[in-house]
């Protein structure tokens, strides 16, 4: 059987498979230790990161939608110090690249987040998630602001060497104005999507489903809204794309990298399938032995032909 | 943890009832604990999408089995209703931490409707030669609590008793009358003695003095139930553990969805996951109405 070349390059990230996790959908890589070793993935990208501990949201914090869920997390997480000194040390034991996402309510949070990243530790990069409300800025999202998204990528660029990649919201009229304002700040590669703002009213009470009455909308609901974005932003920008939103099989992932993915996010189908990204990667291995590629980069953006 | 089970029985506990008994054979009965409980899959499409966290009710090692029962409670539950014997499911499990099992002494188990099942699994976990075990349960009314409990407490020869909130069976009121009157002599004495230790059902199991009835007690059933239900023990000084419910995408602590309150030793308010921290708590630690 011919080995299939795996390796991903993402711009100076460079990664063994193209299969990674989605932040906030693989707790800090403990959970799914007991499914399958994460080592085998390409890298996994752990919750969101604040400077300070975050109690996040009251319950019910998840909806079901149709082929998808809502959540109202709130960016729950131990904070910065709690990260560095209990998440990390364990983190480092898994033996795999390991993305940090990062989450800021004003310029000050993103500064500090990046500045205390170890340089030298198995953080193989940093996400920037810019789907936060700009406490200072009015409470608009940094995401829906092109100005303010370049902003945060300028700030977290000056404090890091670390390879930043910019986390895309997908609540925006135009997503290649927001690529283009993260590729001026500085970032390396792009992310996208993050959910989708939706929510849920419950019949019998009348009321919200969700304690936090909107939530963000992912799952295989949101996959041809993600597909859509990546080929938009794959003909705008040069940045290598790390695409994501509903991938649940090695099909989806195909068609987020014919349109322009270098390498794939997956995180709802954790919770439905635990072994998705190990079926994924298998999966595209296969495709590609069975479609004669010999290296699965040779897939990416296939769809601009 | 993630495993394919023989479906080996899933019928209504009674001709058109919506209580159904499921009985899987596989890997996860080795491990089972009480108060843990299963993540199944429903379906095989992508809607609906998520697992259904449903309570080991009974673990039968020697023969690999676990019972399970459910109410249909919407398309999920309605879906798993079609599923045949010999067909097999996708099932994570045994998940959560489950209920201290006492050694010695008397364990109350107070359910609120369906919160009887996993209150089933612990019952069966005890050595009832050294534990006196008694059940409190309420329910709707005799249809519910007759279908039930044929099927799972009634003949299993344990002190029970039992309330409707319509009078058709039992007490007619709440199960916390119930509850109320078991504690009488407890709640009396508390009113003469002061505060009893309810460091823990262990600390009090062991630390019982003469004459004195040493209880622990288990809870599981609506939130406002064993809130109730819990108030009533602490005040009688019986330690109680809660089995609580949240909605849950994950089922392994990894997306924060299924997040509770409790306070913590240092009087702080943290958030849990009622799948990987629970779905039993301690009562004493549980914070029932959060603020925000
Ligand atoms: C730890 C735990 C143990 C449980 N054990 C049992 C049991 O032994 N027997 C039993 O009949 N039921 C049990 N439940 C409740 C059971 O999970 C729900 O009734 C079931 O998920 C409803 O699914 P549905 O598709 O029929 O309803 P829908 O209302 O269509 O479900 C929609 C979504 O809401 C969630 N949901 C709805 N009701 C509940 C609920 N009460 N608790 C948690 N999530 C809910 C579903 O999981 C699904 O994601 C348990 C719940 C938890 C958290
Ligand atoms: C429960 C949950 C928590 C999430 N937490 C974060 C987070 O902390 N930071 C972030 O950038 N994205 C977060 N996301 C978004 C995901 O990383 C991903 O972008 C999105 O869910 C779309 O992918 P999916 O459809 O495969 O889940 C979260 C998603 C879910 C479902």
């Amino acid at each position: 059987m011919t080995k299939i070349d795996l390796t991903t390059r993402l711009g100076s990230l460079q990664l063994k498979n193209p299969v990674l996790t989605a932040s906030g959908t693989y707790g800090f890589g403990e959970e799914y230790k007991a499914f399958y070793d994460p080592s085998l993935l390409g890298a996994i990208t752990v919750k969101g990161i604040t400077p300070l501990p975050r109690r996040g949201n009251p319950a019910p914090r998840v909806a079901e939608t149709p082929s998808g869920m809502l959540n109202a997390v709130g960016l729950e997480n131990p904070g910065l110090e709690a990260f560095l000194a209990t998440h990390l040390p364990k983190l480092e034991k898994l033996n795999t690249p390991v993305i940090v996402n990062i989450s800021g309510f004003s310029l000050d949070d993103y500064r500090l987040l990046a500045a205390s990243m170890p340089e030298d530790s198995c953080i193989a990069a940093l996400e920037v998630n810019i789907s936060c409300p700009n406490i200072k800025g009015g409470g608009l999202a940094f995401g829906t602001d092109p100005r303010s998204a370049e902003e945060v990528l300028k700030i977290t660029r000056r404090h890091t060497r670390l390879p930043l990649i910019a986390k895309l919201s997908p609540n925006v009229t135009d997503i290649v104005v927001m690529a283009k304002a993260v590729e001026n700040g500085g970032a390396d590669i792009i992310s996208l999507i993050n959910t989708l703002l939706g929510m849920r009213i419950d019949l019998k009470t009348g009321r919200p489903v969700l304690g936090n009455i909107m939530g963000g909308l992912s799952g295989p609901a949101v996959l041809p809204v993600a597909v859509r974005m990546v080929y938009q932003v794959y003909q705008a920008v040069k940045l290598p794309i790390i695409g994501m939103g509903g991938i649940s099989s090695w099909q989806d992932a195909v068609e987020f990298m014919l349109a322009g993915a270098a390498a794939v996010g997956v995180g709802t189908a954790n919770f439905v399938n635990p072994m998705a990204p190990l079926e994924i990667l298998r999966g595209l291995e296969t495709y590609c032995r069975e479609q004669g590629y010999g290296a699965v980069r040779e897939i990416v953006g296939l769809a601009h032909r | 943890m993630l495993h394919r089970e023989t479906v080996i029985e899933n019928r209504p506990l009674a001709p058109g009832s919506d209580l159904y008994r499921l009985v899987l054979k596989g890997a996860v009965a080795a491990t089972a604990q009480p108060g843990q409980f299963v993540h199944l899959q429903v379906g095989v499409a992508t809607d609906p999408l998520l697992r259904r966290p449903i309570s080991i009710a009974g673990s039968d090692r020697a023969k690999g089995e676990v019972t399970l029962f459910y109410r249909v409670a919407g398309r999920g539950t309605a879906l798993l209703t079609r599923v045949r014997a010999e067909e097999s499911l996708s099932v994570i499990g045994p998940v959560g931490k489950g209920f201290t099992v006492p050694a010695a002494g008397e364990l109350l188990l107070v359910a609120g409707g369906i919160g009887l099942f996993p209150l089933l699994a612990l019952a069966a976990a005890v050595d009832r030669s050294r534990v006196k075990v008694k059940v409190l349960w309420g329910g709707e009314n005799r249809s519910f609590l007759e279908t039930v409990g044929r099927a799972t407490l009634f003949p299993l020869g344990m002190d029970y008793a039992v309330a409707t909130l319509d009078g058709s069976m039992g007490h007619r009121g709440m199960v916390t009358d119930l509850l109320r009157a078991e504690l009488s002599a407890e709640l009396f004495r508390k009113g003469e003695t002061g505060p009893q230790n309810v460091a823990g059902m262990a600390a009090v199991a062991g630390g019982g003095r003469g004459g004195q009835r040493v209880i622990a007690a288990a809870a599981c059933g609506p939130k406002g139930m064993l809130q109730a239900v819990t108030g009533l023990l602490l005040h009688a000084g019986v330690p109680v553990e809660v089995s609580l419910e949240e909605r849950m995408a994950c089922g392994v602590g990894a997306c924060l969805g299924c997040a509770c309150t409790v306070r913590t030793a240092d009087g702080a308010l943290a958030r849990k996951r009622v799948c990987r921290d629970g779905p039993v708590f301690d009562g004493k630690e549980v914070v029932w109405v959060d603020q925000d």
